[in-house]
């Protein structure tokens, strides 16, 4: 909605400037977008006369023009209009001013002759498209005036933003209520005559409303013998400086009323309309209506039309049609002031994709007792500058009246809401200069304008607002504090959160949706449960059109776009929820995930630290050490079978039986779909089941007070053998004194025969009763040497 | 014998002045003190000396080693001090070579912004309850006195997945969950990811968002103000000023917007805040009668306020992200920056 603050000034008093105004209107409640000054660039520019006309002796296109500024005498300019006449009212550039295309005008010599200004055209002043000549102003404008203030242009216009509940914002003098009940100021509504003629409104016309759950109210007016014509130059600048295009006088009415007082009107060709009557309707199937913007529209039931005897003229509440709109033909005009159902509005607009001046009010709900003072409006208007005579009375047929709406308020009710001491006499005082009438019991009567307002609590916001939020006090809850619900699962996922972020991990936060394909570029097979997932009906793009089941794409893309920018060692987790289809409930499960991909380098990369290549057991080095950090020592890993990674190297993490998640080397076909120049690793672990089988309590065990020994072992075994098998056999046979058992290095190469592979274990032994003697390890040892090669044919290497 | 010992003392001084390192200090304590040394071959001659002689010379003789062994013991500290402190210095090292740094990873600027919001309100009684993302429409609309046809729901451009289901515009769905399940009083935040068709410097389709609610028998809006305030400037700052403006929401009344003093120019008008030394940083208001309503709260027996924020504009603000789409871009340089 966009105001002029000189219109605004027909009806409410005030001497604020545009920002003022702004900041007063934003602590009630709406907002101004922007604020455009009117007329800038136009400061030294004035009204002239042009006096008398000479030929330039120098030049042949060139004039000397003797102009009137205001002044006490002419001043001389050079001129190469074509249409530079004595006579001729036209605006001068003063010495001094600076134009809006930043030409700045100086005292000068032109062809040897003096030249004091510059007569300008529209596209000089910056305020038209005019290139032809001179700009003419009409004969009467003031001579010597600001040209700002005589065209009108010494206005600024606020673009203000209304909130959906305030249809009645929506117009000037709804505005200037607002602005009244801060200031005190009365509403200066506009004095409506409607000198009507002789002719009977009834033997004209009819209106018959078929549908009056959709319309509660209708009423028309006729006017003969109208001539439609441009409008007057001051109706086309005022709709034109709040953005609305002029069109021809009549037309111009019915907007410059609806933007006045908010009600949207509509004028019809009386001679197009079948019968000359009115019949409110629902659209019959299959038909259809071409609107003013030359477009057929296909109807539905659900539409209410405004028809005459035969056909549908308008779309109610939303467009006017094509074939009965106002022409220069037009002679004889029905005006049509209506109240149409809101939601019914909003569905048609939304339908047809539909969205107008007048829709915007109708389904915000406009006011069903303005439809008459709009009516009346418009017609005077219409009589005044389009001639004519109005027919004698209103059609007015009105299905759907209802009583005022009454709201009992307790002041003290007021002040418990709000935390507040306002009197009850501030209380009514601000309602009243709202338009509400407040009795002295504090009956509220609801002004009929004012939809959004039927409950008590609607009167205590009203008086909040105007009372001032800044006014209301700071104070803090003085309420029980509630008992807390569990907080395990947020504990848990901080830990884990914590946790990845101690590993090096960089969290990434990506949208919850991707593309379809997605799931394809992961080779995730059809029949693959992740494959079902949500589709977004409306989505923004293909890219973001299926709900995530799986985070892998999301942050094998972050590793791509990384990559990309040469970024050489990635270390990524996302904890977010996916999105799987439930059979029996409508709403889907929403099961947590915790992901992860490492790609490219590990390490600091710097001296005495350098980069290492990552591989397979830095990834499965943090899932292990999640599953330490969530308490969980009792989980099985074994190889699996996931299309997404490399078929010798992942494997599958499980608790208690129950699948927890993999982990692995990304398949090659998956890197090459993301472009990754190097090798990638994953892991996506459900966090439900994680948090199933967590255990974040701790019982600390007693510290041996007995040191520890420690021997270091290597054997060389089959380069088949799983590394895993000597550490079983090593703890089986050590029982309860082998304490830990590491592998600290892997070897295959020299020394170490073809097929083989040399495995160092430290092991470390202790007693938590003594203090181990040499001989009793060297039992020990010496027993899992033995072992180590008469089970696994492992040799001890020295 | 006397002079002989005198000599040898004036010898050993001298000489001892001389000795550079512990290896010469050394070889002179052998050169005296040794088996066949200097002051062992005079002491065993003592017993050739007359039994007159042998106390006065052999108290000299103890002297003489007494005052030898201690400036033997001097020398032998100064030299072991200067040749720790030699090593010492032949072991220096370039300290402008860089630190082996911890490779730590980052949270998410979302997830710092989202945990410290959580431990603001935590610290004034509030606890963290959820709610599902994909959500009923009654839930996200209706419960919340947006009705359908209404044009308060073109407030929040909505993605659907079928004609009841969508994705939550907002957290504020949990506030009926919530009080379904639970008698007042309420005092909860909510987290959490919410989606609107949106995108452009200042949105994306995926957003976070965090809900207040508080009910009570007598919550007054001024509490509202007091809660929010308290958060302000625990999370902007103590100098932060914090305005509030009447607004629209669908569930609450009276509403407000609020905004704070400009984090950059504090409020004398800057780039950041349009001219305006102000920053929008939340909605709130007092909690609708109809909400308490569908959530089977009797609105005249309980009052309440809730207000949303959403993440990435205190981020944004926090961190001086110019474009919040940045945000979920896991850009790693961008990330490195947190």
């Amino acid at each position: 909605m966009n105001v002029s603050i000189n219109w605004l000034k027909e009806y409410i008093d005030f001497d604020l400037s545009p920002e003022t105004l702004a900041d007063r209107l934003l602590m009630l409640g709406v907002e101004t977008e922007s604020i455009k000054q009117l007329g800038e660039g136009l400061d030294g520019v004035v009204v002239g006369r042009i006096n008398a006309v000479r030929n330039h002796p120098n030049a042949n296109k060139l004039v000397l023009c003797d102009v009137d500024v205001g002044k006490s005498a002419d001043v001389q300019i050079v001129c190469g209009a074509p249409n530079a006449r004595e006579g001729l009212v036209a605006p001068v550039a003063l010495v001094g001013a600076k134009l809006a295309t930043s030409l700045k005008i100086e005292a000068a010599k032109i062809r040897a002759e003096e030249s004091h200004g510059m007569l300008c055209s529209e596209t000089e002043l910056g305020i038209g498209e005019d290139t032809s000549g001179l700009m003419e102003l009409s004969d009467d404008s003031p001579i010597g005036a600001p040209l700002a203030a005589a065209l009108g242009l010494d206005d600024a216009v606020l673009e203000l933003e209304i909130t959906p509940n305030r249809p009645d914002c929506l117009s000037m003098i709804g505005i200037a209520r607002e602005i009244g009940a801060e200031t005190g100021n009365p509403v200066k509504l506009p004095s409506v005559h409607v000198k009507e003629g002789t002719a009977n409104v009834q033997e004209l016309t009819s209106v018959s409303i078929d549908a009056p759950e959709l319309c509660p109210r209708y009423a028309a007016r006729v006017i003969r013998g109208v001539t439609v014509a441009p409008s007057p130059k001051w109706l086309q600048r005022k709709l034109e400086s709040i953005g609305v295009g002029a069109v021809n006088n009549v037309v111009d009415i019915t907007n410059f009323v609806l933007m006045e007082c908010g009600h949207p009107l509509h004028a019809f060709d009386y001679h197009k309309l079948a019968e000359n009557r009115i019949v409110v309707r629902r659209a019959a199937p299959h038909e259809t209506l071409t609107t003013i913007d030359k477009t057929e529209r296909n109807l539905t039931s659900d539409m209410l039309v405004i028809a005459d005897a035969e056909k549908p003229v308008a779309l109610a509440g939303v467009m006017g049609g094509f074939d009965s709109e106002i022409s220069d033909q037009t002679v004889d005009v029905l005006l049509e002031s209506a109240h149409f159902h809101p939601p019914s509005i909003r569905k048609t607009s939304k339908a047809l994709g539909m969205h107008t001046e007048a829709s915007h009010r109708f389904e915000r709900d406009a006011d069903p007792e303005g439809v008459i003072s709009a009516i009346n409006r418009a017609a005077q208007l219409i009589a005044e500058l389009a001639g004519g005579e109005i027919a004698r009375g209103i059609v007015d047929v009105y299905p759907g009246r209802q009583t005022p709406v009454q709201v009992k308020l307790r002041p003290e009710r007021v002040n418990f809401v709000l935390g507040t001491e306002i009197s009850s006499d501030k209380m009514t005082e601000i309602l009243t200069r709202l338009g509400f009438n407040v009795s002295s019991t504090f009956e509220v009567t609801v002004p009929t304008f004012r939809p959004d307002v039927s409950r008590e609590i609607d009167l205590i916001e009203e008086i909040a607002r105007v009372y001032g939020y800044d006014r209301i006090p700071t104070t803090m809850p003085t309420g029980d504090i509630p008992t807390a619900p569990s907080t395990a699962i947020s504990e848990l996922r901080e830990r884990v959160r914590d946790y990845l972020v101690a590993s090096e991990m960089m969290e990434a936060i990506n949208y919850s949706f991707y593309d379809a394909q997605s799931l394809d570029r992961i080779r995730l097979e059809t029949s693959d449960r992740a494959r079902d997932a949500l589709e977004i009906r409306n989505p923004l793009s293909e890219d973001m059109s299926i709900m995530r089941t799986t985070l892998i794409p999301s942050l094998l893309e972050n590793a791509q776009r990384n990559r990309n920018y040469r970024v050489e060692n990635i270390q990524l987790f996302e904890i977010s929820r996916v999105f799987v289809p439930s059979g029996d409930s409508e709403l889907p499960n929403e099961p947590e995930r915790v992901s992860g991909v490492i790609a490219g380098n590990v390490g600091a990369g710097v001296h005495g630290d350098p980069y290492r290549a990552a591989d397979f057991f830095d990834t499965k080095g943090i899932v292990e050490g999640l599953l330490n950090v969530c308490g969980i020592s009792d989980y099985a890993i074994a190889t699996t079978r996931h299309p997404v990674l490399h078929p010798g190297r992942n494997a599958a993490v499980s608790v208690n039986g129950e699948s927890l998640g993999i982990f692995g080397e990304v398949h090659p076909e998956v890197l090459e779909s993301y472009d990754l120049g190097y090798k990638a690793y994953l892991f996506e672990l459900d966090f439900e089941v994680l948090a199933g089988a967590a255990d974040l309590t701790r019982r600390v065990e007693p510290i041996s007070i007995y040191p520890s020994v420690n021997r270091d072992l290597a054997i060389v075994v089959d380069a088949e053998l799983p590394a895993s098998s000597p550490v079983e056999l090593i703890r089986s046979s050590g029982g309860a004194l082998v304490k830990s058992v590491r592998l600290f290095d892997l070897y295959i190469g020299d020394q170490v025969p073809d097929g083989k592979k040399s495995l160092a274990y430290a092991i470390e032994y202790s007693s938590s009763t003594e203090t181990l003697t040499d001989e009793q390890v060297d039992r020990v040892h010496e027993k899992i040497v033995k072992r180590l090669g008469a089970e696994l044919g492992g040799e001890l290497r020295s | 014998m006397q002079e002989e010992l005198k000599k040898i003392e004036a010898e050993a001084l001298s000489e001892l002045q001389a000795v550079a390192n512990s290896a010469d200090l050394e070889e002179l304590r052998i050169k005296y003190f040794g088996r066949k040394g200097r002051l062992s071959t005079v002491m065993r001659g003592m017993g050739k000396l007359s039994a007159a002689e042998r106390p006065v010379i052999g108290k000299l003789a103890n002297e003489v080693r007494g005052n030898l062994t201690t400036a033997f013991e001097e020398v032998g500290e100064k030299l072991a001090r200067q040749e720790r402190e030699n090593q010492l210095a032949m072991e220096a090292i370039d300290i402008t070579l860089p630190g082996r740094r911890p490779q730590l990873g980052v949270k998410h600027p979302i997830t710092q912004t989202l945990e410290r919001i959580q431990q603001i309100f935590r610290g004034m009684g509030f606890h963290v309850a959820d709610g599902p993302e994909i959500e009923h429409e009654y839930y996200n609309f209706d419960a919340l006195n947006t009705p359908a046809d209404h044009p308060a729901r073109d407030l929040q451009d909505t993605l659907y997945i079928t004609d009841e289901v969508l994705l939550r515009t907002h957290t504020s769905p949990v506030q009926v969950r919530f009080m379904e399940k639970h008698a007042p009083p309420v005092r909860i935040i909510v987290p959490g990811k919410a989606y609107r068709h949106d995108y452009d410097v200042s949105h994306t389709p995926t957003f976070h968002q965090v809900e207040g609610l508080l009910v009570d028998y007598h919550v007054t809006f001024s509490e509202l103000k007091g809660v929010l305030h308290s958060f302000a400037r625990q999370m902007f700052g103590d100098q932060t000023d914090m305005r509030f403006r009447p607004h629209f929401f669908p569930f609450t009344e009276p509403s407000a917007e609020v905004d704070i003093s400009c984090t950059v120019c504090s409020g004398s008008g800057c780039r950041t805040c349009s001219g305006s030394g102000w920053l929008e940083i939340l909605g709130a208001g007092a909690v609708d009668p109809n909400v308490f309503e569908y959530a089977n709260y009797n609105p005249d027996e309980v009052t309440g306020f809730a207000f949303g924020m959403g993440v990435e504009r205190i981020a944004s603000i926090r961190y001086g992200i110019p474009d919040i789409r940045a945000l979920y871009e896991n850009d790693l340089r961008f990330l490195r920056q947190f």
